[in-house]
This record gives C-alpha cells, sequence and structure tokens, in this order.
C-alpha cells in the first residue's frame, strides 16, 4: 500500500482548512434551497438558438485562451455601457465561472505582491482560491454596520502599512451591500496614492436596483483593478459556469498563460450561449428586478414582524439576516437550506436568496 | 518582445497565433481533431439546453457522468471506480492535468517525469512549487522509458512518477511489462503515479495500452485522467475526469472547487451522450487517424525524416538534427515560409531541441499538402547550409 507519501499527501489535505471551505451551490439544488450563488432563471430560446447553432456549425474544438473575440468584445462593451469602465476586449479574459476568475486573479495578479488584502468576511471561494497556494493575506475588519464591507479607513490603513493588493466585493457576496461613490473616492485616491491595485468583485452587481459605483468606472481602473463577475447572470447560465476579467493589459498575460495551463479555454457552448445572452440582458434583468423588489420588501417586512434583523444591503437577489443557531436549527428542520455566514467569516449571520420559498422560509421561524 | 524569447506553452502559442493570419495554414500541430462532434451528441446537449439547463451541478459533477465515466473506465481500462467517491469531472484533460499535480506535489517534492512530455506537466508542477526530475527517452528506443532510468532517479524527495501513455508528444506506449515493472517500483519506493491516459483509444499495431490503476496495487497510488477531447473529437466542450482511490479523490474535489467551482452542465449532458451513445464514431476516426499515420510516416521516410515509431497517439515526433537548426527556428520557418504549423520539440523539453512534432488531424488532401510544403521548407533550409 502506498504508506507514507500518500499518508503525507493526506495529512496536508486535513491541515488545509483555507481549501474546505464550503462553497454555497450554484443554483438551487431544490426547491427550498435558498442557499445558492445563483438564481434558477429560464432559458431564453433565442440563448438556446445561437448557443445550438453555434455547435451544429462546428464550434466544438478549441477556441483562444481568453475566449471568442466577439464575447471579450461584449464584455467590455457591457462594462462600459453600464458600468462607466474603460476596459477594452484585449483586457478581458472569459473564464469557466466566477470561482475561477476568483482563483485566477487572485492567484497570479497576487503573485507579483507580497501580501493582498481580504475582506475578514468575504465569499469562502476566496479562501478556497488561497488554500490551493497560500499567500500572506492582510485581514481587512469588516463588521454588520457596513453590511461587512471593510470600511474605506480600514482599507486605508492596510495600504499605509504595505499592503499593495486587495479584494475587494461590492455589493458583499453575503450581504449585498455596496459601496457609495463616497466610499471610492477614498478607496482609489489610496489606490492611487501607494500605487496599489485592487481585484474588484462586482458580480451581484446587475441585482443594485439603482445607481451603482464601481471601482471599474474610473478612468485609471483599467490600470488598478481588475474586475470580476459572472457573465450576465439572471439569463439562465448558472450551471453553464461563465464568468470573466477584465484587467490591466500587464496583468492579462500571465493570467492568460495560467488559464492555458489549466483550462486551455471556456466551453464553447457556454460562450456562445453567453454572447447571444449579453443581448437579452438589459430587458431581462429590468424584469427580474421588479420581481426581486416586490420578493424582497415582503421577506423584509417578514423578517421586522419576526424582529429579525436584517444586515442593510443594496442587491435585491439575497438578503442577510442575523439568525441564533436556534433560528436556523428551525430553519433547517422545515427543510430550508441556508448559506452559512461563518463560511463567509461572519458567524450567528445566514444569507437567503430571494425568490418565491423565502417568505415561506421565513414563516417556518414564526 | 523577441520572437525567440518566448518558449514553452508560451512559444506554441505565439505560433499559434501566427498561424491564424494564413488564411492557407495547414495545421499540424495543436492537438485537436479535425472531425466535429459527432452529431448525437450535439443533439443531446441542445436536448439539455431545454431540459436541463438549470441543474445543479457538484463540483464533482453530474452523478449520471460520473456512473458514465465509471463505467467506461471498467470497460475500457480494467479500473474499478465507485462513481459516488472516486470520480471527478473536469473542465477537459487540461484541468484534470492540474488537479493531480496540485492533489499530490507540495513545494520541494520531486516527480519523475520521463522526457519528453506533455509541456503542461512542467507548468503545474511549478505552479505546484515542485521539482521535474526528468528520465530521458531516445527516438532509435522508440522513445521507451526504461524502468531502470526510472529507480535511477528517484531520491528521498521523490514523492510522484509521472507514466502517459501513450505519449504525448513522443507517442510512445509504455508495454504492459514495463508498466508492471513501473508500478512495481512505484510500490518500492513508495511513491504516487499519475496516469494520464488521454490517447488510450489510439495504439496502433500491435501495441498494447495498460493503466496502471488496473494492476494490483494499482489503484490505491495512483490518479488517472482522461477527457472527451481526442476520442469523440469534444475539445471545445472541455470535459474530463481523475478517477482515483477516494482518499486522495477527495483532495481532488476540494481542489475541483476552488479552481473553478464546476464543469458546465450543458458539456455534462453531452459528455453523457458520448460516453453512453453510439460509439460508431470513435471507431471511425481511429480508422481514419491509422491511415493518416501511415500516410505520414511514408512521407517522412521519403524525405529521409527519422523519427520515434508512433505506437500511439494522433502525432509524430521527427527528428530535424540533420538542419542542424533549433526545432523553434525551424517550425518558426515553416509557419512563416510555407503556412504549416507543427509544433517545435523545444517546447516540451529543452533537450528536444532536435524534433518537431507533427499531429495528423487534418484531412489526408490537407495532410499530402502539409508534407510537401514542409518538404520544401526542408530543402530550404538545407540549401543554405
Amino acid at each position: 500500500m502506498a504508506a507514507k507519501t500518500k499518508a503525507d499527501t493526506l495529512a496536508r489535505h486535513q491541515a488545509n482548512t483555507a481549501l474546505k471551505a464550503t462553497l454555497p451551490p450554484q443554483i438551487g439544488r431544490h426547491d427550498k434551497d435558498l442557499s445558492a450563488d445563483g438564481m434558477i432563471s429560464p432559458l431564453d430560446e433565442r440563448i438556446i438558438a445561437a448557443a445550438a447553432d453555434a455547435l451544429e456549425t462546428g464550434q466544438t474544438h478549441y477556441v483562444d485562451v481568453p475566449g471568442i473575440a466577439p464575447l471579450r468584445a461584449a464584455l467590455a462593451d457591457y462594462l462600459t455601457s453600464s458600468h462607466g469602465a474603460h476596459y477594452e476586449a484585449e483586457n478581458i479574459i472569459v473564464t469557466a465561472g466566477v470561482q475561477e476568475s476568483r482563483f485566477l486573479s487572485i492567484q497570479m495578479i497576487g503573485a507579483a505582491y507580497d501580501s493582498i488584502g481580504i475582506p475578514a468576511v468575504a465569499h469562502p471561494g476566496v479562501q478556497k482560491a488561497l488554500g490551493v497556494r497560500a499567500r500572506t493575506v492582510v485581514a481587512l475588519a469588516a463588521d454588520a454596520k457596513r453590511g461587512f464591507l471593510p470600511s474605506p479607513a480600514a482599507i486605508v490603513d492596510a495600504l499605509e502599512n504595505g499592503c499593495r493588493l486587495l479584494y475587494l466585493e461590492s455589493p458583499s457576496r453575503l450581504s449585498g451591500a455596496a459601496y457609495t461613490d463616497e466610499d471610492l473616492s477614498i478607496i482609489r485616491a489610496a489606490l492611487r496614492e501607494h500605487e496599489a491595485m485592487a481585484i474588484w468583485d462586482q458580480g451581484l452587481a446587475p441585482w443594485v436596483d439603482g445607481t451603482f459605483s464601481s471601482l471599474a468606472s474610473f478612468e485609471e481602473a483599467p490600470s488598478l483593478a481588475a474586475t470580476i463577475g459572472e457573465a450576465w447572470p439572471g439569463m439562465g447560465l448558472a450551471s453553464w459556469f461563465i464568468g470573466y476579467i477584465a484587467a490591466p493589459a500587464d496583468q492579462i498575460p500571465a493570467m492568460q498563460s495560467q488559464k492555458q495551463i489549466m483550462a486551455i479555454c471556456t466551453s464553447t457552448a457556454a460562450q456562445y450561449a453567453a454572447l447571444e445572452a449579453a443581448n437579452l440582458f438589459e430587458d431581462a434583468r429590468a424584469q427580474r428586478l421588479a420581481q426581486l423588489s416586490r420578493l424582497r420588501s415582503d421577506i423584509i417586512d417578514a423578517a421586522d414582524a419576526l424582529n429579525l434583523e436584517v444586515i442593510a444591503g443594496d442587491a435585491l437577489n439575497i438578503v442577510a439576516l442575523r439568525a441564533s443557531e436556534a433560528a436556523a436549527a428551525k430553519l433547517r428542520s422545515a427543510g430550508f437550506d441556508y448559506a452559512d455566514g461563518a463560511s463567509f467569516g461572519a458567524p450567528a449571520v445566514i444569507r437567503l436568496s430571494v425568490n418565491r420559498s423565502t417568505t415561506n422560509a421565513l414563516a417556518a421561524l414564526r | 518582445m523577441s520572437k525567440k524569447k518566448a518558449e514553452g506553452t508560451n512559444l506554441l502559442y505565439q505560433l499559434i497565433s501566427e498561424a491564424r493570419a494564413y488564411d492557407d495554414v495547414i495545421v499540424m500541430g495543436r492537438g485537436d481533431p479535425d472531425f466535429d462532434t459527432p452529431a448525437h451528441i450535439v443533439a443531446a446537449a441542445k436536448n439539455a439546453m431545454v431540459n436541463h439547463h438549470s441543474d445543479y451541478t457538484p463540483p464533482e459533477g453530474l452523478l449520471a457522468l460520473r456512473e458514465a465515466i465509471a463505467e467506461r473506465v471498467k470497460r475500457v481500462n480494467n479500473i474499478n471506480v465507485d462513481p459516488a467517491t472516486e470520480v471527478v469531472v473536469t473542465n477537459g484533460g487540461q484541468e484534470a492535468l492540474f488537479l493531480m499535480v496540485l492533489a499530490v506535489l507540495a513545494p520541494g517534492d520531486e516527480m519523475i517525469v520521463p522526457e519528453p512530455n506533455y509541456n503542461t506537466y512542467a507548468d503545474s508542477l511549478a505552479f505546484a512549487g515542485g521539482v521535474k526530475v526528468e528520465v530521458q527517452t531516445y527516438a532509435e528506443d522508440d522513445f521507451r522509458a526504461d524502468p531502470a532510468d526510472v529507480r535511477a532517479a528517484i531520491s528521498d524527495r521523490s514523492r510522484a512518477l509521472l507514466l502517459v501513455s501513450p505519449n504525448n508528444p513522443a507517442a510512445s506506449v509504455i508495454s504492459p511489462g514495463d508498466m508492471k515493472e513501473m508500478l512495481g517500483i512505484a510500490i518500492e519506493k513508495d511513491l504516487m503515479i499519475l496516469a494520464d491516459d488521454i490517447y488510450d483509444l489510439f495504439v496502433y499495431d500491435d501495441f498494447e495500452h495498460l493503466s496502471p490503476a488496473s494492476l494490483p496495487g494499482g489503484k490505491e497510488r495512483t490518479l488517472t485522467l482522461n477527457a472527451l477531447s481526442k476520442a469523440y473529437s469534444m475539445t471545445g466542450w472541455r470535459l474530463g475526469w481523475v478517477v482515483g482511490p477516494a482518499d486522495l479523490m477527495a483532495r481532488v474535489r476540494e481542489l475541483k472547487a476552488a479552481i473553478s467551482g464546476g464543469a458546465s452542465v450543458i458539456s455534462q449532458h453531452a459528455g453523457i451522450a458520448a460516453l453512453t451513445g453510439p460509439q460508431d464514431a470513435v471507431e471511425m476516426m481511429a480508422e481514419a487517424y491509422r491511415r493518416r499515420r501511415r500516410l505520414v510516416l511514408d512521407a517522412l521516410d521519403a524525405m529521409g525524416i527519422k523519427y520515434g515509431l508512433p505506437q500511439g497517439g494522433q502525432f509524430v515526433f521527427a527528428d530535424i538534427s540533420f538542419t542542424g537548426m533549433d526545432s523553434g527556428d525551424v517550425a518558426q520557418r515553416i509557419l512563416t515560409e510555407q503556412h504549416v504549423l507543427a509544433y517545435p520539440g523545444s517546447a516540451f523539453s529543452k533537450d528536444r531541441k532536435d524534433y518537431l512534432r507533427m499531429t495528423f488531424l487534418q484531412p489526408e488532401a490537407q495532410l499530402i499538402e502539409g508534407l510537401e510544403r514542409m518538404k520544401v521548407a526542408m530543402r530550404d533550409i538545407m540549401a543554405e547550409r
């Protein structure tokens, strides 16, 4: 039997707690699953037609490592039109989902820096990405009052203490809270002053109703921010795993090379589907936002009636609540799954997807 | 940036990028079959878009696909795995390779690698902080990896042995006798085995493929990868797998979740159709590759170019030492002057500057034309000497 070598390998694995962080599912696994990162959405027949047509006409072979050219252009256009970003198609890498975006950006951009500032509360995928190859982490304090976003003061403090790379989520993947323009002005100025860089996860931005302030919107963003997220969420592609990185030109080669090493390219079917989704996204998003707004409002009313504290958030697709272990146990016993805040770094908080089942979940707490 | 500075994978991508600029390019470099994915697999994907687009898929893949993979590795490779705990679906063979290396090798650990070998192993090992210990093989031996050389390369830091059979780029197949001996060494020296079976359906003449995990004492120390890319012409779908013992596969699963979360659900449904549906397209493609291999070898013989006999795979590793030039320069000239893309051996191994890897993944007429153009390029090169 494989004695010591295998035992050593397994022991190393056992000790790697970051790698063992639990990821929320990409989509609900059953009717009462409120733990998912994405939402179950219908797939427009035009998306099916576009993907099928691509496959039937021979788009079944390797494509360019950073993605098919029209999709890269569409992503650059989307970031420009929706967030005032200044990326060009050449700044875009299409990824096999947002977790690959996290992994590539954290590992490959991170390789050029001594340390990386990570919010104390962040998506567990961040910990997992760090678990593959450890980096020196500077924890950015985050508390519930700010929706678990590190304060600009905490960020400035980290930069003044020598940290030159930040990983920031806005909206927060736990609460949905987003940075304001004022916050970003401070963060941007500090990044410039210290010649630092940020990896900026704005994957939940489409679910902010109203103004969303993006680090990508600053003129110098293409040199100080790598923006990541899901490609056109809510279009029925959550299980197809398609995401993006928009990064400074000098950061692209290392990530592209690593993407080649670990995957060669992203699924062609997913890329052609995403390309069509780009054309349909704005109309679909408007409809979805209206639905989410109504549902989330009902959920907050129900939470208030139960004296449950709702963590302030701007993204309409999730709601974070303070929940005692007893309340969480009640949800579980009623068959509901939720994303456990502990896996994000915030114990005693739960995150619920906003959908038609969520009010039923709260009813179970009565 | 000077073109000559590119090495390894970057060199290959530099050549691919240039090749795109030529309308009449003949690609004999990249391992991408010219056949499109069989129609019934595409139809299954379309059906999945209608009915399964929002299925949840765990990081290790849909159970139905893992069951199909378990059945396949039993049928083809005689490896018994539990689909619940011993299979992880990946974004192609490439991700499978990366996961296997990361699962087993830590910084400072050594992996024994018969050379030449697929360049991504070196890249992945570098990412993991591991150390490649090369065991050389030679064209005159048809690139046979000698178990005695493997044994001699082992140190107290050795943790794993890489066995790619058929080998890429050398196209050698590890004989059953050698495979048993390799496993014996791994057991004796307590090494893990990383087995790459991606070309297992493409073995020629009387050569025989044997998976180390199928042998007594093999499975518990072996991670084995494969993918649908080569056998089903599904390179763009990005679907592969790793199988191995449950305890190690738990680590592979965690790594898969950390790196990319999961594989596209539509590709997975296509994969189920590929593995459980009719296999005649695979047979047809394998037969085509047999014919093309013969055609390419005959042409090389006619040109007087030596090579290690390709016992498997979809390519030949040809000796171009007669040119007196670095293979990177030769590949560049062939591409620029004759619009034929072949891969330089130096991209696979720094010691293989005298070789070109030529795939036979083009229709026969294209291959004939490509070989004719290569002949012209070689003649021009020799005329300048």
